[in-house]
């Protein structure tokens, strides 16, 4: 037990015992507990191979051993592309990409998500209704025959407006 | 016991795999008949494509073919390879099978295994023996050890090719043979049905347009193919040759023939060949009908039809020309002649009218009278400068048009009035004309031709489009509405097709029938109403094709031979419908054919010059090598040529066969994970990632590349090969949730064998968990780091891709410290897993037997052999992911099984050999007869073996000698018993091939001649002259004469030896009265033998009960007192508890035992005798040194928690109040895999596992914690692992030299240990600690082991006789041994061991006596001085010195014939029965009589 002494141990009997049932509960992580933490995951990540901290294997590792806000708080939470490479290379199923999903939400319920993300977000899903709208007027005005430069011209107004506040 | 059901003695084993071996074998040697069914044509299963077996590194082949000969050989199992079971009805005791047994193609009995078909078979198939890394024949025998030693013919229904010639001629095989570089083999099969084939090479291509390669890329060119056989012919200078008919019987009856187009040429050629004398009697001034008179120069050039018919002549047939139909030709005139029988084959020289307007007009020109007058010349003055329109799409009409252009044609058109797609014309065809200028118009239909000054002017036409298909499936062509198109044209070419003028037939032959312009005759026969007259070719509308003629003339000649011959016209000509063969399933690479070079599109109209020039050899062998082979056998029958034996027969049929059995035994193996789906691995795409399986034939010395370790791109040695874990295994993607149990150490191995064959390989492994928990496993698996320098790295690779180099491979991970790694390697083996596969699903809707959820055999762990159908038992892979010891034993467990169901019919159905009575030869000098073999060509090509034969006749003592073309051959056993009588022959010498396969053979036929089978003795002239002195005749020669005299100088010495028997004492003694000691007790008694069971303790049970249930929870404890129950209420079973053994004195069947008992008021000895022992004597469960053990009442070992367990539930460790711990953690390998005790207990994993699920079902709040190094739950345990993990059991590994702390805090224990899947240490509160403590063995063993003799491993196990396939036995025979007394291993895994130790017992229980080798050592009393040096090399403790008597004295049961004894004799006083000094000695005379 070298190791462990040159180091503080984690207290797991201490840690929260719930989370991992939690997260399980949550739509499409019902596998989450499978993980045998073999790192396929891991070596099929193109941001991991960009970002050595981003560990997907460690994170369910984390979050299965309780560390329940060591996982939440963390930054890394946000790196995952949704690509679903580890999702489909999984030999046991365990959903990384529902998983990650998951956990984003617990992190916004439970107040861990960065606020300035979470501007960004709500920036970006405003703007994107808002152009949906619109979208939608001019086809409804093409469809009528009738002229709809001018509402073309306000989308472009507000497209380019939005783009800068979120940037 | 199961009643004796009236009924059967017999048990169908399905599989032929070392299981099914291994049943077969152990029902057969206890009394049953057994039939073995294995689908392959060999038996051996896998196991005889390993290269070296874990943990000995023993070659699996030379460990295994003893078994295949015996399985060969043996009086009462029939081999039915090629085999498959179609259905199972009746019931335990009485099934009824039905065997469907494949035609093999060559006789099992008449062929003697020598190897000369596969010389000549010009058909290459990937070896699935070799995993598709080597090649093999369409005929061949998959491995050289076979059994049945026999070959075989793959096929795989006729090639389309072939199929789609009306005339019969096998394209598949002149193609293959083309592609072998045998031009000469290849036309003499064209010729087999084709007499025209340089005329059908360029005009005749169905055969071609039914090509499967058309599907992949193009067809193969197989007319051109055949084109270039025939020119070949002449090119070469060879002399045509025609081979006569095979039933050609002189008939001479005179056959007329009318008319020498390819019909009647084709009938009067099998005629002829058949013996008549045809006469064909064509009107025209030449030969050769519409070939001559219809088909353009272009095409086909006049002087190539003048050489065939040259050729055709030269061998018999006779034309003759300028006799057209008339008044002095006719039906009368020929039968007045003589003749017996007329062939009609006028042909059809008429046009088909266009039927339109302005048909008469000058300028329209029939379109067969125009070809005609090609011929003639007088066509060119027709269209020269002209614009011609052909009407029609048939070949007449291409023809036609492509004349006309050569002829000068300012403008050439083709009219028709379908769309390209219903052309009848072959797209080679019209790509040609295209290619030379010719206009096509599609879809348009002539109306009317206009004409000027009755000259041809326009033609106008209809525009058409395309209706619903006819009754002759083309779609019909329908007017359009709209506008008539014009040609502006001055000659109309009607090519719509022939008629035949039928006034000059009609009056010829009065009464003949004719019917919609054709001779009306019967399509099978070609009979017409006239008998003894027959029709065909154009004349009897035959078909578009020449080689449709073709085909009518063979049926004209064979209905005419059949009507000569008095014979039935129509029997056995309706030829049942050929199974046409697909394309291969394999992919195929994408490869253009070779363009036939050809004039150039310029050159061409400029002249009639042949416009093909026809392939170079090159070519012709390049373009036959895209041929797919798709059936596989083409059919050639060059091999019913090279075997000299006959056994080759291409008509063979399956067999249906009705089988009845007592018992069933599946050990139909299962498969190995293709891994071609997981594409990012990179098989497949990659050349040098390969299957383990194929990584094993790359080590074998048998295989592709005789053992040297090489890439498959290169053929390089790699440097570093990687071994990719768990491919196709515990992967729910691939869909095996399962662990298959073998792979870890098969990686091993083929690591360790890789670095052994080139010390260059760095192998380095990616596994998971590492499960090496057999015996010795660990231990190997250590020495493989260490001594060999293996790397095993924890990673699951995610990826395979291009490396640095275009070498090397790029394998991505995460390695050991969580960080992304890439590693270059130069070969990756993937360690493919086991799954049930489709074969086995079959197998179990035949046998209606239930998959589990991985699609293997369900049984239960207390009957493990058992399946849920009575009277059907499983073993092996079949059942669950397993190696082959475990095979082994489970395979005899089956066969014990089976054997209770058949015991009432023991006997009953088996064969014994009556053998003549043995000559007393004593006193005779030695008669010697020499056989020397050819074995075909294998040896007699080499080396001269009359002369060999003749040299033999000269040795001392010969009185006989010969060679033989076969000396195994069943006629030649015969012989060879006829001259041992005429010549009174008392000494055999047999100079042939290995004594291994065949000396058991040799010694029978002496034996059924009335000789002692010692009497014989063999030269190996095959392997040990013709074999290794291929090259060198002449020392071959001299070498086998060597060998011959050293063989007939022995012979000269020896003598008879008699098989000694001895007594069976029928009773068998069980030391041990736990799960295994129980089990097996119950299955002797239950085949009707005494049993004597001992334990030392006070009951029975053992370790069984007290842990109460098994993995899956089934009531251990409940059947331990089932089995218990049922044992008392035998009546020959006596059971002693507080037992222990004092003394055992004997051998095998006849052993007695000294027990000692204690307690109970019953002290005292009694003395047990037996035949057999077993010795299932269990384990113990090592009391832990640390965690605390002993100190805290918190731990407990993984047995204690089970007894807590039992009952009451789980009190709490601390008060043994009923509340239950909140905290639990487990630590697993205490006290196993370190530097001590370096062997892994095997059961704790999925021990601990079990019981963490359980307590946390039971106590969902638990919080659980698993502290582990491998979590090792192998096999179908996995499903444990993966249910405590979704339960939400925490799993922390930790590394051997980072374990875990205890200590004791207020707040219960502190486990302390760095989790390395974290990167941290944790900690943990524990209210109950487990430890799963070490299994040691029983330390009564040591006492057993002597008192036995028979040895135990190092940490005090009993040692198997060999661990891979006598894992029950002993080199000491009649002891057995099963259960935890010879390793650690699950409940399951028990039962089967004690049913496989209760089957042998029970095999030598069921003889009266046993027959002891005779080949044993003997003793010299006059020469001995007792000086012991015998006893002690003895390993057998056979050889003893009597005290009194002062000398050596074997005991014959024990002895094992070694010869250590001789050897270590100073006084030549001991020596073995069959290798006397003197008989070595007089060999290595012999020898130096050479020099």
């Amino acid at each position: 037990m070298d190791k462990a002494n040159e180091m503080k141990a984690i207290p797991l009997s201490e840690m929260d015992k719930d989370f991992k049932y939690e997260i399980a509960a949550r739509p499409g992580a019902a596998y989450f507990k499978r993980c045998f933490s073999c790192g396929s995951c891991t070596a099929s990540c193109p941001v991991a191979e960009l970002d050595e901290r981003f560990n997907p294997r460690l994170i369910i590792r984390t979050a299965l051993l309780g560390l329940r806000e060591e996982v939440l708080s963390s930054e890394l939470l946000w790196y995952c592309s949704q690509c679903y490479t580890c999702y489909a290379r999984c030999p046991q199923d365990v959903r990384f990409t529902d998983i990650m999903a998951a956990l984003r939400e617990m992190a916004v319920e439970e107040g861990y998500a960065p606020e300035a993300l979470i501007t960004k977000t709500r920036s970006v899903d405003d703007l994107a209704r808002r152009l949906r709208y619109g979208l939608a007027e001019v086809a409804r005005l093409a469809a009528a025959g009738r002229e709809w430069g001018k509402q073309a011209e306000e989308l472009k107004d507000l497209l380019a407006a939005g783009l800068k506040e979120i940037v | 016991m199961t009643a004796a059901v009236p009924g059967s003695g017999s048990a169908l084993v399905v599989g032929g795999g070392i299981g099914g071996i291994q049943a077969s074998l152990d029902l057969a040697a206890a009394g049953f008949k057994v039939y073995l069914v294995e689908s392959s044509p060999t038996i051996g299963g896998t196991m005889a494509r390993i290269d070296k077996t874990f943990p000995t590194n023993d070659c699996s082949m030379c460990i295994m073919s003893p078994k295949l000969v015996d399985c060969a050989r043996h009086l009462n199992i029939s081999l039915l390879t090629c085999s498959e079971v179609e259905a199972v009805n009746g019931r335990a005791g009485d099934f009824r099978v039905r065997v469907r047994k494949h035609a093999r193609y060559v006789d099992e009995d008449k062929c003697t295994g020598c190897g000369e078909c596969v010389r000549d078979c010009p058909v290459e198939r990937e070896s699935e023996f070799d995993s598709g890394l080597a090649k093999r024949k369409a005929i061949y025998r998959p491995f050289p050890q076979a059994a049945p030693n026999v070959f075989t013919i793959e096929k795989r229904g006729v090639s389309p090719c072939t199929a789609a010639c009306p005339a019969g001629c096998n394209a598949h095989a002149y193609v293959a043979l083309i592609r072998a570089g045998e031009f000469a083999e290849a036309l003499k099969i064209i010729r087999e049905r084709i007499p025209i084939p340089a005329i059908c090479g360029r005009v005749c291509g169905l055969c071609e347009e039914a090509c499967n390669r058309a599907c992949v890329d193009q067809a193969i060119q197989i007319r051109a193919l055949k084109r270039f056989a025939a020119d070949y012919e002449l090119s070469a200078g060879l002399e045509p040759k025609i081979e006569p008919h095979p039933e050609a019987a002189p008939g001479r009856e005179k056959v007329a023939i009318i008319g020498a187009g390819p019909a009647g040429i084709t009938a009067a050629y099998d005629l002829a060949r058949l013996g008549y004398e045809p006469v064909v009697m064509e009107a025209r001034p030449l030969a050769g009908g519409v070939l001559r008179y219809g088909i353009p120069e272009y095409r086909l050039p006049d002087e190539v039809l003048d050489r065939e018919l040259e050729i055709l002549k030269r061998s018999g047939l006779r034309i003759r020309t300028n006799m057209p139909l008339g008044p002095k030709l006719g039906h009368r005139e020929l039968e007045v002649e003589g003749y017996a029988a007329v062939f009609l084959a006028t042909g059809a020289g008429a046009s088909r009218a266009l039927r339109v307007a302005g048909e008469e007009l000058a300028g329209v020109l029939p379109g067969l009278e125009f070809l005609r007058d090609l011929a003639g010349g007088g066509a060119a003055e027709a269209v020269r400068g002209k614009t011609v329109a052909v009407i029609g799409g048939g070949n007449t009409a291409i023809d036609a048009v492509r004349a006309s252009l050569r002829l000068g044609a300012r403008r050439a058109m083709i009219v028709y009035r379908r769309s390209r797609r219903q052309m009848p014309v072959g797209a080679e065809e019209l790509e040609a004309a295209e290619a030379e200028g010719v206009e096509i118009h599609y879809l348009l239909s002539p109306l009317r031709i206009e004409g000027r000054d009755r000259h041809v002017r326009r033609l106008v036409c209809q525009p058409m489009r395309l209706g619903p298909p006819a009754e002759d499936g083309r779609r019909r062509p329908l007017p359009v509405d709209g506008d008539p198109v014009a040609f502006e044209v001055d000659v109309v070419i009607p090519a719509l097709g022939q008629a035949l003028e039928t006034a000059p037939l009609e009056a010829a032959f009065p009464g003949l029938e004719i019917a919609s312009g054709l001779i009306k005759v019967d399509p099978l026969t070609l009979e017409t109403n006239l008998k003894g007259v027959f029709a065909g070719g154009d004349a009897a509308g035959s078909g578009g094709y020449v080689v449709h003629a073709v085909a009518h003339g063979h049926a004209a000649a064979e209905s005419i031979h059949r009507y000569l011959r008095e014979q039935d016209l129509r029997t056995g000509r309706q030829e049942p419908a050929k199974m046409e063969a697909a394309p291969p399933e394999s992919f195929v690479a994408r490869q253009k054919r070779i363009e036939v070079p050809a004039l150039q599109a310029g050159e061409r109209t400029a002249s009639f010059r042949e416009v093909e020039t026809g392939f170079t050899a090159e070519q012709a062998v390049a373009e036959a090598g895209r041929c797919l082979d798709c059936g596989v056998c083409c059919g050639c029958r060059r091999c019913v040529t090279a075997c000299k034996a006959g056994a080759v027969d291409h008509d063979m049929q399956d067999e249906i066969l009705e089988l009845a059995v007592g018992a069933i035994v599946v050990a139909a193996g299962c498969e190995t994970y293709d891994p071609t789906p997981l594409t990012r691995l990179g098989y497949g795409r990659y050349r040098d990632v390969v299957t383990s399986l194929q990584f094993e034939r790359l080590l074998s010395a048998s295989g592709p590349t005789s053992g040297h370790v090489r890439r498959i791109s290169d053929g390089e040695v790699p440097g570093k090969v990687a071994f990719i874990q768990c491919v196709g295994s515990r992967d729910l993607r691939t869909g095996n949730a399962h662990c298959s149990a073998v792979c870890c150490m098969y990686a091993i191995k083929e690591a360790v064998i890789a670095k052994e064959h080139e010390p260059g390989v760095t192998p380095v492994i990616f596994y998971m968990d590492l499960r090496t928990a057999g015996k010795d496993f660990d231990k190997y698996a250590h020495r493989a780091q260490e001594e060999y320098g293996v790397r095993l790295r924890r990673a699951r690779v995610t990826e395979v891709g291009p490396g640095a180099s275009s070498r090397q491979l790029n394998l991505l991970f995460e390695n050991e410290a969580g960080r992304l790694e890439r590693e270059e390697f130069d070969m990756v083996v993937l360690s493919v897993g086991f799954e049930g596969g489709e074969a086995l699903r079959g197998l179990a809707r035949t046998l209606k037997l239930p998959l589990n959820a991985s699609g293997f055999i369900v049984s239960e762990t207390f009957s493990p052999v058992s399946t849920p159908r009575s009277g059907i038992f499983v073993c092996g892979p079949a059942q669950e992911p397993k190696d082959i010891p475990e095979t082994v034993v489970q395979a005899s467990a089956a066969a014990a099984a089976a054997g209770r169901i058949l015991a009432p019919s023991r006997f009953s159905e088996v064969e014994t050999k009556v053998y003549p009575e043995e000559r007393n030869v004593a006193g005779e000098p030695p008669r010697i007869g020499v056989f020397v073999c050819q074995c075909g060509i294998n040896i007699g090509g080499v080396v001269d073996v009359p002369a060999l034969a003749e040299y033999a006749r000269g040795l001392p003592y010969v009185r006989y000698a010969e060679d033989n073309l076969y000396t195994c051959s069943q006629d030649t056993q015969t012989h060879i018993k006829e001259m041992i009588a005429e010549h009174g022959l008392n000494r055999v010498v047999v100079a042939s091939c290995t004594p291994r396969t065949h000396e058991p053979l040799f010694q029978e036929t002496i034996r059924e001649a009335g000789l002692n089978r010692h009497l014989f003795e063999m030269a190996n002239i095959r392997d040990q002259c013709s074999w290794v002195h291929m090259q060198e005749k002449t020392a071959a020669l001299d070498k086998s004469r060597d060998l011959v005299r050293m063989a007939v100088a022995k012979a000269a010495l020896t003598e008879p030896i008699a098989a000694i028997p001895i007594g069976v004492i029928r009773r068998a003694l069980v030391v041990g009265g736990g799960l295994a000691g129980l089990t097996a007790a119950l299955a002797v008694a239950d085949q009707g033998f005494e049993v004597c069971l001992v334990e030392k303790s006070q009951h029975l049970g053992g370790l069984a009960a007290r842990i109460e249930v098994s993995l899956n929870g089934r009531d251990a404890a409940g059947q331990v007192a089932e089995l218990i129950r049922r044992l008392e209420a035998h009546e020959g079973v006596q059971i002693i508890t507080n037992a222990r053994l004092l003394a055992v004195d004997g051998f095998i069947g006849n052993f007695t035992s000294r027990v000692e008992r204690t307690g109970n008021g019953q002290n005292g000895e009694l003395t047990v005798e037996h035949g057999v022992v077993i010795l299932a004597t269990g384990a113990v469960e090592s009391r832990p040194q640390k965690y605390l053990y002993g100190k805290s009442p918190r731990v407990v070992t993984l047995l204690e928690l089970a007894e807590r367990m039992t009952n009451s539930g789980l009190p709490d460790p601390k008060t043994e109040q009923a509340s239950p711990p909140k905290r639990i953690v487990f630590i697993q390998c205490v006290g196993s895999r370190e530097a001590e005790h370096l062997y892994c207990s095997r059961v704790c994993c999925a021990g601990a596992v079990t019981k963490a699920v359980r307590l946390k079902q039971e106590h969902p709040e638990a919080d659980i914690t698993l502290l582990y190094r491998d979590i090792r739950t192998y096999g179908l345990s996995e499903r444990y692992y993966t249910r405590a993990r979704e339960l939400g059991i925490r799993f922390i590994r930790y590394e051997e030299d980072a374990g875990p702390e205890v200590c004791e805090t207020d707040d219960g224990l502190e486990v302390t240990v760095f989790d390395s899947q974290l990167g941290d240490p944790v900690s943990l509160k524990a209210d109950l600690l487990v430890l799963s403590s070490r299994i040691d063995p029983n330390p009564d063993n040591g006492e057993l082991s002597q008192l036995f003799k028979v040895a135990l491993n190092a940490e005090g196990f009993f040692l198997e006789a060999h661990a891979k396939l006598r894992p029950v036995e002993f080199a000491t025979e009649g002891v057995f041994v099963c259960g935890l007394a010879h390793y650690p291993k699950t409940m399951g895994e028990s039962v089967s061991q004690a049913l496989a130790a209760a089957g042998k017992a029970a095999a030598v229980l069921s003889r009266e006596t046993l027959d002891v080798e005779g080949k044993i050592a003997a003793v010299n009393t006059a020469r001995c001085r007792a000086c012991g040096d015998c006893e002690q090399v003895c390993a057998y403790g056979a050889v003893s010195i009597d005290p009194e008597r002062k000398v050596a004295v074997v005991n014959e049961a024990l002895c094992k014939g070694c010869g250590a004894c001789a050897a270590a004799c100073r006084c030549s006083a001991i020596n073995v029965r069959g290798y006397k000094d003197e008989q070595i000695l007089k060999m290595l005379g012999a020898v130096r009589e050479a020099e």
